[in-house]
């Protein structure tokens, strides 16, 4: 913050330098960032195979050819009204948010008690339940889908609601653990006083606590939105959800690339808003509560 | 009175929960022994339900590992530790591994360059806000997609990267991911293109906590800002470095979706990692004994990683320097 106003340069050739190369790399940068998006939302809306035609090698001029398109959003029509992406989003949205909701309703609750109570074995009992959620997902594929299967719960939304929760649950407890950890004790003793019972006292501070529980939930949702090998497992019959989906319209031949593009794009467009949204606690939900902004 | 007010003067809205005044009030004097009853109760669904989605299966994993496991209703049989003993021989398997390393080391050293270097331009730029808002976009995509987006992007006939990668003279004809020399490289430039952004993020929040102090005094003795950077940012932010660097590595086990999209471990096995290995195993060739052997050892090495991973994020000498300015 401050250091901006602190750091003085002097006039040194190599930080002349440097200095110019600040927005160049930045503008690079931001190319190489948004370019691979930029392809996928105009891919989408191309419908002639030509369209999608690159120039001959070396030929700069020919950049053009990618503009050179009649736009049409009847990738996203086909997707809707034949190939049931109006299902999968369903699923995708039932999935992520039944699955989001149970891991923080059942995650602050855990959190909560960890975070106020001590008793031996509680560092223990943390590191087990992060490691459940540092865990490979191919390791544990196959044996819940047998644990799955056998519950008649492959390709169910069930399913893949409690699929999703093997890693949004340790999620939800380890960083909220930390965030009720931050809420000063004598909120609740004073709760108390007043002749509040101890689940009326823990009721007390949900409001201070409900921005940060409200952004995480929205993070479990964005983990289990964009969940792949459970989905196309687990979720595998009844149950798809868009990413899923999206990589099966994949076929060996004539690969349909607008679908897939338009796919993509209805795959991703909500994250994105979703993402910035809780863009404050980002940092801390990625890193697991380690580092906060 | 206005809610502004109210905010101000009352200590409850003033405390920020995530600022880092830690609570270091535990039960107190009016709650001597409070109820653990009442905390049992509040956490034991979540225990129960998590204990059922995680410690069963991996119950299960161990005994797949240690049989033969047959798919139709003939009995298991079991092979005592020779699932595990195999992998000794097993080329693929070794190869996973190395491969592996391979792989995060090529990813992590670029976002760790790439990022930090980004991180460092940023903290001094009028833009930071937006800039970092419009370089997050990446991560919010999910894996399975970016991966076909970029193998679309790579498509030897069609895809504009592969087109800008020829024009540029790098590729001889062939896409990046049709040759086992290039595929690699080509699944690290989408795991860069993803997750720079993280390493840039984490190290922005500790270039903010790099003491001014010892800013200040660096520069009094006359030291350039690029050594300001090596010598003073530099050993600050390496703690938030090291957590980054692990997280990393260990989403580098944990998500395989891009690479399934990209190559599923082709061409001639030049891409297939351990866990897509143990992937095809368990999902092509259903030989889940041998694929319990090697997710227990996968799980294992993951294990000992979060075991190191949690003794940083409880080193009390870390807490100190990434709270430092709060």
């Amino acid at each position: 913050m401050a250091s901006r106003e602190l750091i003085k340069y002097d006039n040194s050739p190599a930080l002349k330098l440097l200095k110019l190369l600040t927005p160049l790399f930045l503008t690079v940068y931001l190319i190489w960032t948004l370019l691979p998006l930029f392809i996928m939302v105009m891919a989408s809306m191309k419908d002639l195979l030509d369209a999608f035609d690159t120039p001959k090698t070396g030929d700069w001029a020919g950049v053009a050819m990618f503009f050179d398109f009649t736009p049409t959003f009847k990738h996203y029509y086909v997707l809707f009204a034949e190939n049931n992406f109006g299902i999968y989003l369903m699923n995708s949205l039932i999935a992520s948010l039944g699955s989001a909701v149970v891991a923080v309703t059942l995650g602050s609750m855990a959190a909560y008690s960890l975070a106020r109570m001590e008793f031996r074995g509680k560092k223990d009992l943390l590191f087990w339940i992060i490691s459940t959620r540092m865990a490979p997902m191919v390791a544990v594929t196959v044996p819940l889908y047998a644990i799955f299967r056998s519950l008649d719960l492959v390709g169910t939304l069930p399913g893949l609601i409690l699929a999703f929760t093997t890693f949004n649950l340790p999620f939800a407890i380890w960083i909220l653990k930390g965030f009720f950890e931050n809420v000063p004790y004598a909120i609740e003793e004073a709760a108390q006083l007043d002749g509040c019972t101890r689940f009326q006292a823990f009721l007390m501070i949900v409001p201070l606590v409900a921005p940060g529980v409200g952004a995480f939930l929205v993070l479990c949702i964005l983990f289990a939105w964009n969940d792949f090998l459970f989905a196309t497992i687990i979720g595998s019959g009844g149950a798809k959800t868009l990413p899923a989906a999206t990589k099966e319209l994949v076929q060996p031949q004539n690969i349909d690339w607008g679908k897939i593009m338009a796919a993509g794009v209805i795959t991703t467009a909500p994250m994105i808003p979703l993402g910035l949204l809780v863009r404050r606690y980002l940092v801390a939900g990625l890193t697991m509560g380690a580092v906060r902004e | 009175m206005s809610g502004e007010n109210v905010k101000k003067r009352h200590p409850v809205f003033t405390s920020d929960a995530w600022g880092f005044q830690a609570n270091e009030r535990k039960p107190g004097p009016l709650n001597k022994q409070p109820s653990k009853r009442f905390f049992v109760y509040l956490m034991a669904p979540a225990i129960a339900l998590l204990a059922a989605i995680t410690i069963y299966p991996f119950l299960w994993l161990i005994y797949m590992s240690l049989h033969k496991v047959k798919l139709g209703p003939a009995p298991d049989k079991w092979v005592g530790l020779q699932n595990y003993v195999k992998l000794f021989t097993d080329a693929k398997y070794l190869d996973g591994w190395v491969l592996l390393a391979k792989y995060s080391g090529l990813c992590l050293s670029f976002e760790i360059v790439i990022g930090v270097a980004l991180a460092v331009i940023l903290n001094q730029s009028k833009y930071e806000k937006p800039l970092v808002t419009l370089f997050l976009m990446p991560m919010m995509v999910s894996p399975v997609v970016a991966g076909l987006l970029w193998f679309y992007l790579y498509n030897g006939t069609f895809g504009w990267y592969h087109w800008l990668f020829e024009s540029l003279g790098w590729l001889g004809g062939a896409s990046i991911l049709g040759r086992p020399e290039t595929a690699l490289y080509g699944i690290v430039i989408v795991d860069i293109w993803q997750w720079t952004p993280l390493i840039t993020l984490i190290t922005l929040a500790g270039l903010k906590r790099v003491p001014q102090d010892q800013l200040e005094a660096s520069m009094v003795d006359g030291s350039s800002p690029i050594r300001n950077f090596f010598s003073v940012s530099l050993p600050n932010i390496y703690p938030f470095l090291l957590i980054a660097i692990l997280l990393r590595f260990m989403d580098n086990f944990r998500f395989i979706d891009a690479i399934l999209a990209l190559t599923g471990g082709g061409p001639a096995d030049s891409t297939k990692v351990l866990p897509v290995y143990l992937f095809d195993v368990s999902f092509k060739f259903f030989k889940l004994g041998r694929g319990g052997a090697i997710a227990v050892t996968l799980l294992l090495v993951t294990i000992i990683l979060g075991m190191i991973l949690v003794r940083i994020f409880e080193d009390p000498a870390r807490k100190q320097a990434m709270s430092a300015d709060d």
